[in-house]
């Protein structure tokens, strides 16, 4: 990825990283957009593995310094999903938007299980929360997420593997 | 080049084993330990982002809270409406119970429906809803507790309908408060519409009579229709027809059609025996004053009566006694006065005296009873002189 690449990824992810600070709040969705997984995705595919796991790393800090409990959950979730994503980069890359939408949605699962596992202070209506809302949730943020490709898609210029 | 992406493998997993070991330890971290590191990113790099999630979530309060502000004015204009028509509501039926309590009998409360098409521009007929059920018939005066409003044109069992002032069809005899000027009253058909878009006129009052404005006009009784007494409007001023022997006025009726809202039906019976001082017309009044003066009347001419009686009591004894006292000087017996006489006296003082309930007859002086006394000695001038 060279200099202008790198900008430009930089310009996305801090965009998404704005969105889920202000368009998030405002909407208050009940199952929110998680721009944070878009901006993740977005910045780990166009990064080493190791990297990406760095870069999940800090956004879980982010993260983790807003919520009031289970500090340090997100950083775990969000490591492990960057450095997978990095690591499945070439799939991520199909020019396919419903199978960016597919890997948006399961990368948004799976870091709410990581995040409600490792984060669990209570088991009361754990269950719920992992088959129902955070399914929601994933839904909203890969919708959000192929919306977010398709009109950036110039701006980043994506290109397959 | 095999030993280069081994060796990226290698930092990769350790990269990875790293993150996922130092979020383990914050997970595992106690509160006061963890609070310090949120702290300082919240206060460094997080701040910005902070400031933005604050800005917007003031931005969703401000929203929520401005709809729910439009939703509570909205509201509060709606009840102030309500409450304005309530107000005026209530005024009328306030009104509506006076005016039943005054006329205590003979009428039926109904609640008026505007039935005007919308096409025209002036009430003329009212829905009732009481019909012939509760005794109202055709031609049963409609009132208010501002005075006339129309006649029953028709009267179905449930329900009748009223044509008001206002129909050309309108006819009611009219005078004025002490009766001595009458006319008839027509609906005015110039209409110009706003505050004199009901108008009507008291037309056939005599040229030798002039009206002032103001003058209050009551319905007479004439021709069975109306009561006499209801109150009918005021009188603008006179409006100049071709009629040479008769004045035609305009006049602003006392009530306004469309705010009509709750009226009585007077029955035939309360038609035939009349309304009384209902509306305070002054036709009552004059004549309760009448009644008034003319008991004042009599008990000044009873009072004078009697007067008169006892000043010739009071004379017809100083003219007996002077005739004693003059028979006596000249040695003559007195005067006899026999029983009769005294009784004759009595009977003409009683008779004469037509008597007021609850007063007792007047005292009519017995001067004979003075003479008869034998004891009383003569006065000495009138036994010496003759001497």
């Amino acid at each position: 990825m060279n200099w202008t690449g790198a900008a430009r990824t930089i310009v996305v992810c801090a965009i998404l990283i704005v969105l889920h600070f202000t368009l998030r709040p405002l909407l208050a969705w009940r199952a929110s957009i998680d721009f944070l997984i878009v901006a993740l995705l977005l910045g780990s595919v166009r990064l080493r593995p190791g990297s990406a796991a760095v870069y999940g790393f800090l956004l879980g800090l982010v993260a983790d310094s807003l919520s009031v409990g289970g500090f340090g959950a997100s950083a775990l979730g969000m490591s492990v999903v960057g450095f997978a994503a990095s690591w499945l980069k070439a799939v991520f890359f199909a020019d396919n938007l419903a199978l960016n939408g597919f890997f948006l949605f399961l990368a948004k699962w799976v870091f709410d299980l990581i995040v409600l596992l490792v984060g669990i202070r209570s088991a009361n209506g754990i269950a719920m929360q992992i088959f129902v809302w955070s399914p929601l949730s994933a839904a909203v943020t890969a919708v959000a997420g192929v919306i977010a490709l398709s009109l950036l898609k110039p701006l980043m210029e994506v290109r397959t593997a | 080049m095999a030993s280069a992406a081994r060796l990226g493998n290698k930092v990769d997993a350790g990269l990875l084993a790293g993150c996922v070991v130092l979020s383990l330890i914050a997970v595992v971290l106690k509160d006061q330990d963890r609070e310090p590191i949120a702290s300082a990113l919240r206060r460094t790099i997080v701040a910005p982002l902070v400031t933005l999630q604050r800005g917007a979530e003031r931005w969703r309060t401000a929203w929520a809270s401005s709809d729910a502000r439009q939703a509570a004015a909205d509201s509060i204009a709606l009840r102030a409406v309500k409450a304005q028509a309530l107000i005026v509501e209530n005024d009328q039926l306030r009104k509506i119970i006076g005016l039943g309590s005054r006329l205590e009998w003979g009428f039926v409360p109904a609640e008026a429906l505007h039935s005007t098409a919308p096409s025209e521009d002036i009430v003329t007929t009212l829905t009732l809803t009481s019909g012939s059920t509760a005794g109202i018939k055709q031609y049963s005066p409609v009132v208010a507790p501002e005075g006339l409003v129309g006649t029953i044109y028709k009267a179905d069992p449930t329900m009748s309908i009223a044509i008001l002032y206002t129909n050309p069809d309108f006819r009611a005899s009219a005078m004025t408060a002490d009766g001595a000027t009458f006319g008839i009253i027509y609906p005015h058909t110039d209409r110009v519409g706003g505050s004199n878009a009901y108008m009507l006129e008291l037309r056939g009052v005599p040229t030798r009579t002039k009206l002032a404005a103001n003058t209050v006009i009551y319905t007479s009784g004439l021709g069975g229709t109306f009561p006499r007494g209801i109150t009918i409007g005021n009188v603008v001023q006179e409006v100049k027809t071709s009629e040479v022997w008769t004045r035609t006025y305009l006049m602003r009726p006392a009530v306004t059609p469309s705010r009509v809202t709750s009226v009585l039906v007077l029955t035939a019976q309360r038609v035939t025996q009349g309304t009384g001082n209902v509306w305070g017309a002054a036709v009552n009044t004059d004549s309760a004053a009448r009644k008034i003066a003319a008991a004042g009347d009599s008990l000044a001419k009873q009072a004078a009566l009697l007067e008169a009686q006892a000043r010739q009591a009071a004379l017809d004894s100083v003219k007996r006694a002077t005739i004693d006292s003059v028979r006596r000087s000249l040695g003559a017996a007195p005067m006899p006065i026999t029983p009769a006489d005294s009784a004759a006296i009595k009977r003409a003082g009683a008779a004469g005296a037509p008597g007021v309930p609850g007063q007792t007859a007047p005292v009519v002086r017995d001067t004979g009873a003075a003479v008869r006394r034998p004891a009383t000695p003569a006065r000495p001038d009138s036994i010496k002189k003759p001497r």
